[in-house]
């Protein structure tokens, strides 16, 4: 089934998860998305430190020994049997990027608002798909960064716990 | 038996470079601490005073997520303390069914101040920790130590 976003005929653009940069200097975490479709071009979202290191946990096979604050979303979800659908970056003001969350329960559905941060670390522990709407890719920024990010993942290689 | 008890407030541990979660008793009788992570700290902190932050943190976020369903926080509790570390769970109210969800008491307390839900403890967890020890660790602390929130 296609997605599509409100208002809008066009289909959304699915991105899965590549990696997560460490970027020191601001003590932030670079996302970086890339789409499903095998188009080469990226979608970076940055985020916060513990927003991106549970973004990287949930990437990695490692067990936290405790539930984390997504992780705790997640249970309780499996608690009370909401699902989680998918989750689009439905637009981007001033350079922050803004998402929602589809949540169905019982045929109930249900949408929220969301950081990308959050949403991206949810729909990885649910195996939900990410999208993104045309609209939002297209205006996405930082579209040569990839020199950039190399040389950074270059510098900082290892470096990833806190 | 649990005691409910109250956020008294939140300090930061200069030497573990960590934030401590300080937990009272309405009779002022027994005190809890519970060391948390920077982030879980600001999100308390910003339910404390009652800060809406630009944007949503992940614990308003997750109140989002149940209220989207009407699913309510009755209660959180910390129900252990082993090795150092506290146990606690979250208790939610869902269609008129009861659901106990383990958590961190980070997330737990940071999720109940937002919610307007009680915080207890246990028995137990007030028993074993040794209130003594940390008297004397709290008699070491100075002024300045305290408010360093905003780092």
């Amino acid at each position: 089934m296609e997605e599509h976003a409100p208002h809008s005929t066009e289909p959304l653009i699915e991105l899965t998860v590549n990696r997560v940069v460490e970027e020191t200097h601001t003590d932030t975490r670079i996302v970086v998305l890339t789409r499903t479709d095998g188009s080469a071009e990226n979608f970076t979202v940055w985020v916060g430190a513990p927003e991106g290191e549970s973004i990287n946990r949930a990437l990695s096979t490692d067990v936290t020994p405790r539930p984390m604050s997504h992780d705790l979303i997640k249970n309780f979800g499996e608690h009370l049997g909401i699902k989680t659908q998918r989750v689009v970056l439905t637009d981007v003001k001033s350079s922050t990027y803004y998402a929602t969350v589809h949540l169905e329960n019982r045929g109930v559905v249900r949408t929220i608002d969301a950081r990308p941060s959050d949403a991206i670390a949810l729909a990885l522990r649910c195996q939900a798909p990410i999208y993104v709407s045309q609209d939002v890719w297209r205006r996405r920024s930082g579209q040569n960064l990839e020199a950039w990010l190399t040389r950074l993942e270059t510098k900082k290689i290892g470096t990833q716990e806190v | 038996m649990i005691t409910q008890m109250q956020v008294k407030g939140l300090m930061f541990d200069p030497y573990n470079n960590a934030y401590i979660v300080i937990l009272r008793d309405e009779e002022q009788a027994e005190m809890l601490p519970i060391w948390v992570g920077k982030s879980e700290a600001s999100s308390i902190s910003l339910a404390l005073e009652n800060v809406a932050p630009p944007r949503p943190m992940t614990h308003d976020f997750m109140k989002s997520y149940l209220d989207a369903f009407n699913a309510k926080v009755i209660s959180v509790v910390i129900t252990d303390l082993n090795d150092n570390t506290y146990f606690a769970k979250v208790h939610l109210m869902y269609e008129d069914s009861e659901y106990a969800v383990d958590s961190r008491p980070s997330d737990a307390i940071a999720l109940a101040l937002r919610s307007q839900a009680p915080i207890f403890a246990s028995e137990s967890v007030i028993r074993k920790q040794s209130s003594e020890e940390l008297d004397q660790w709290l008699e070491n602390l100075k002024p300045e130590d305290f408010g360093k929130l905003d780092s």
